[in-house]
């Protein structure tokens, strides 16, 4: 009985250290970027660094402004969120409640396949279709623009905010909307006076881990947007290229010297990421459980 | 564990002033009781006058339960089980348990009745008789010996309770608790499952918990009463019955609450 | 909730000034062309789907042969197979899923089985909320500082192994919890009424019980393995090898990796298109093919449980 009473009690620890471990993980992470992203600022100042207007790492007058890279992921993102949003809501709205269930069973596994499509496929399909699209419909000297990245963003950000608006919208009671139907209410006024007001909490929670995707999204961006590192224009800018905080790691990192300043700038660059992402996901945390407490 | 030193006329089970919260909320006031050996217990009473509280606590169901406090002893052979030096997973071993829901496994019928004694340390040869003696003490066997290896899942109601009642006797132990066995099972399944409970009361000291008062009445020997948290009356069935000492205990049997 | 009564207020005005018979049928036709809408966007969604795999499918597969898939590349890869791409990601499924899959249901069964709610466990769920939320990318540089430069891994398949691990760490930790919390509560209560310790109990009765689920969970994660790119892109991954990676320490190729550069900077992007349509078919079946099984692994499971 006592080595047993002792085995269970080292498992259970045994159990919790490894669920403990992803604590020390994110933590490993933020000490880690920030290490090496903190380095930078021997070289440049933390003012330059966050208003820079240029990014020019290999020049003899280099300068690492993160305003062009900044501006590059804000607006590309933005382009997607407009676009996938009332596409993703509206068609959460039409899976959940609308459509025939053996309807809804047929449509399911298209957002999951969406869901599973690796980024670079999405990134090739875009260069070979997308592109050229956008460079003659605009008539453009390249298809390589903001546009394009928002495009595809979008369509990769569906599966997240369809999934959980639609989670959202299936746990509205359905008293509630029986109550409404009952008083004569047609089916379509239930569902946007009564049906997403009360699911509004939880489609939001969909909407910023949509975002998060988005801003996080490297590869696609990377073959898709053309990569110039210039502060863009609005509306303008949607049809110029531009360069991401993602795309602007990826592409450097493995051309810089380990340790160089030009390393550690990507670095803080990636803490930047970091922390944004981090703050989209709290603020989708919370958004949650607020969300969570009504249902109660 | 020490048969020849027990005392034959201590009773089985001796609870002492149990109190149990759940938060702040008391559901069970200043219970008292002895159950003798190798009889029937049943409780009745309204549903929500803490019964089935009352039975898990004698196997100690109610630790799952987040705060849930409890202040009393329940003695079992002398010892409480509630003391500082009690294993509460040696206790199961000892009380059964069989829930109101027939809750098989999801696996064979000889699996779901070799379960206990394979994580026990059963002796492998041994197994097939274990389980061959708990189906046939379940008044199962006879049913079932040709299909030993189907899924539990596909049984009727009825015969995966008494698969369940074969998986707690299996364990071979001492009491055994039944909370409203027969709630979810048909009338014919409810006399089977009634028949077998009363043939397994020379082995076994038995508790059970009904709702079905023609069931106390048919199968126990002693009746306690339950309202409201608190033990109203306890004693011989017959007398619960016939006789009632409280005007609530007469109310009830007669139908007037509850 | 405050929403809620505003919009339901400005709807009463809509009805009150129109009213009568008229606002029926308004009311009738505004619905009518709401939800074809509606069915239009899931339409469009379904769309693309359609567009992207048809066009890939339709241009890859003649690419596709036995020698694509089982000989190496040739001629600056502008000629031959992709059979050590296919390779690299073979042994970084096989790698990371070997780290991630243990800590991944041990985390998920202390956090569903034992975790009470306290501070700590708050914390775990946080923390891990947020690394399902890190970018890969971000991942990709923590790699780099910890696996590569730290511990010294150099560029290498374990470098890259652990990285992704790290990154389908909280996707197998939330289909585990999920997969647990349907195993049924009276399950755990029966095994426990016969004396059975609790963790006898979840080994026994849970975890067998919760399989399918952990099963889906874990091959909906092979097919993100298969198909991150910039985790392994500074970690390990390679532009081209003479030769299969033969340790842990090796550097390796990869099917998202060769896709890129192919598309991107090889010698010959014209030229190669074919290859980089018939590696973008073999990763998307793979990856398609993984979600296929999860399904039917769901469905079968399902099925069983309706006995």
């Amino acid at each position: 009985m006592l080595s047993r009473n002792y085995r269970e009690k080292t498992i259970e620890w045994a159990l919790f250290l490894v669920s403990a471990l992803t604590v020390v993980i994110l933590l490993l992470i933020c000490l880690f970027l920030f290490r090496d992203g903190l380095l930078l600022f021997k070289d440049t100042s933390l003012m330059d660094f966050l208003t820079g207007k240029f990014w020019y790492p290999t020049s003899i007058n280099r300068q690492f402004g993160l305003l062009p890279l900044f501006f590059g992921s804000l607006i590309v993102t933005a382009g997607a969120i407009l676009f996938a949003v009332p596409l993703g809501i509206a068609s959460a709205i039409y899976i959940s409640e609308i459509a025939d269930p053996k309807v809804a069973d047929f449509l399911k596994p298209f957002i999951e396949i969406l869901a599973g499509v690796p980024s670079v496929v999405f990134g090739f399909f875009g260069l070979v279709v997308l592109v050229p699209i956008i460079q003659h419909s605009f008539n453009l000297p390249t298809g390589q623009t903001a546009l394009t990245g928002s495009i595809m963003l979008g369509i990769m950000a569906l599966p997240t905010i369809i999934t959980i608006s639609e989670d959202a919208i299936s746990s509205v009671p359905s008293t509630l909307e029986q109550g409404s139907l009952a008083l004569g209410a047609t089916k379509w006024q239930t569902i946007y006076r009564v049906v997403v007001p009360a699911a509004l909490s939880g489609i939001s929670a969909g909407v910023m881990l949509g975002i998060g995707r988005a801003i996080g999204e490297t590869m696609t961006l990377m073959m898709v947007t053309g990569n110039t590192a210039v502060i863009p224009s609005f509306p303008g800018g949607f049809l110029a290229p531009v360069r991401t905080m993602t795309a602007t790691i990826a592409l450097e990192m493995g051309e810089v010297p380990q340790g160089s300043t030009h390393f550690h700038a990507l670095f803080a660059v990636g803490s930047v990421l970091f922390i944004i992402t981090l703050l989209v996901n709290l603020i989708a945390d919370s958004i949650k459980k607020r969300y969570k407490f009504k249902v109660d | 564990m020490t048969e020849a030193v027990q005392n034959v006329s201590q009773p089985q089970i001796q609870v002492e002033n149990l109190n149990l919260w759940y938060g702040e909320k008391q559901a069970l006031k200043n219970v008292s009781m002895q159950i003798p050996k190798n009889s029937i217990t049943a409780l009745i009473g309204p549903s929500g006058c803490g019964k089935s509280t009352f039975i898990r606590c004698l196997n100690r169901m109610n630790d799952l339960i987040k705060d849930c406090r409890i202040e009393g002893r329940v003695l079992t052979e002398g010892k409480d089980i509630y003391g500082p030096n009690i294993d509460v997973v040696d206790l199961r071993k000892k009380v059964g348990m069989v829930f109101q829901k027939p809750n098989p496994f999801p696996m064979s019928i000889y699996d779901n009745v070799a379960y206990g004694p394979r994580i026990h340390g059963a002796n492998r040869k041994d197994l097939d008789g274990i389980v061959e003696q708990a189906l046939r003490s379940a008044a199962i066997w006879n049913e079932i010996s040709d299909r030993l290896k189907s899924p539990a899942l596909s049984l009727s109601g009825g015969q995966q309770q008494r698969l369940c009642i074969a998986r707690t006797l299996a364990v071979k132990p001492k009491i055994i608790l039944f909370d409203e066995p027969t709630s979810a099972l048909d009338p014919i399944s409810t006399s089977r499952i009634e028949d077998l409970i009363i043939n397994l009361k020379k082995d076994y000291t038995i508790v059970i918990v009904t709702h079905n008062m023609q069931q106390a009445a048919r199968i126990s020997d002693y009746t306690g009463f339950f309202l409201m948290g608190e033990l109203i009356e306890f004693g011989q069935t017959r007398q619960i019955f016939q006789n009632p000492r409280e005007k609530s205990t007469e109310d009830y049997i007669t139908g007037r609450f509850g | 909730m405050e929403l809620d009564a505003k919009v339901s207020e400005s709807g009463d005005k809509a009805i009150r000034v129109k009213g009568g018979l008229s606002m029926r049928f308004n009311a009738k036709i505004s619905e009518k062309i709401a939800f074809a809408l509606l069915g239009l966007s899931a339409l469009t969604v379904v769309g693309f789907v359609l567009v992207i795999l048809g066009y890939i499918i339709y241009n890859g597969y003649s690419a596709i042969n036995i020698g694509f898939l089982t000989e190496m590349p040739r001629l600056m890869m502008t000629e031959g197979g992709i059979y050590p791409a296919i390779v690299g990601t073979i042994y970084l499924i096989i790698g990371s899923m070997s780290i991630a899959l243990p800590m991944g249901i041990m985390a998920a069964v202390y956090l569903n089985e034992y975790a009470g709610e306290t501070r700590t466990t708050w914390l775990i769920e946080m923390a891990i909320n947020n690394l399902a939320g890190t970018p890969s990318v971000v991942f990709g540089l923590f790699g780099l500082a910890l696996f590569v430069k730290y511990f010294g891994f150099g560029s290498s398949l374990l470098s890259s192994s652990l990285t992704l691990a790290l990154l389908i760490l909280p996707v197998i930790i939330r289909s585990t919890e999920e997969a647990l919390i349907t195993v049924p509560k009276e399950y755990r209560e029966s095994s426990l009424a016969l004396g059975v310790s609790k963790w006898q109990t979840i080994r026994h009765v849970v975890l067998p019980a919760a399989i399918p689920g952990i099963i889906t969970g874990s091959v909906l994660s092979i097919g993100r393995v298969a198909g991150e790119t910039a985790p392994i892109l500074f970690t390990g991954v390679a532009y081209f090898l003479p030769r299969l990676p033969d340790s842990i320490y090796s550097q390796f190729m990869a099917l998202p990796y060769h896709l890129f550069v192919l598309a991107t900077a090889g010698t010959n992007i014209e030229k190669t298109r074919p290859i980089q349509y018939g590696t973008a078919l073999v990763l998307l079946l793979i990856v398609l093919g993984l979600n296929l099984v999860a399904v039917l692994i769901r469905r079968h499971y399902r099925n069983k449980l309706k006995i």
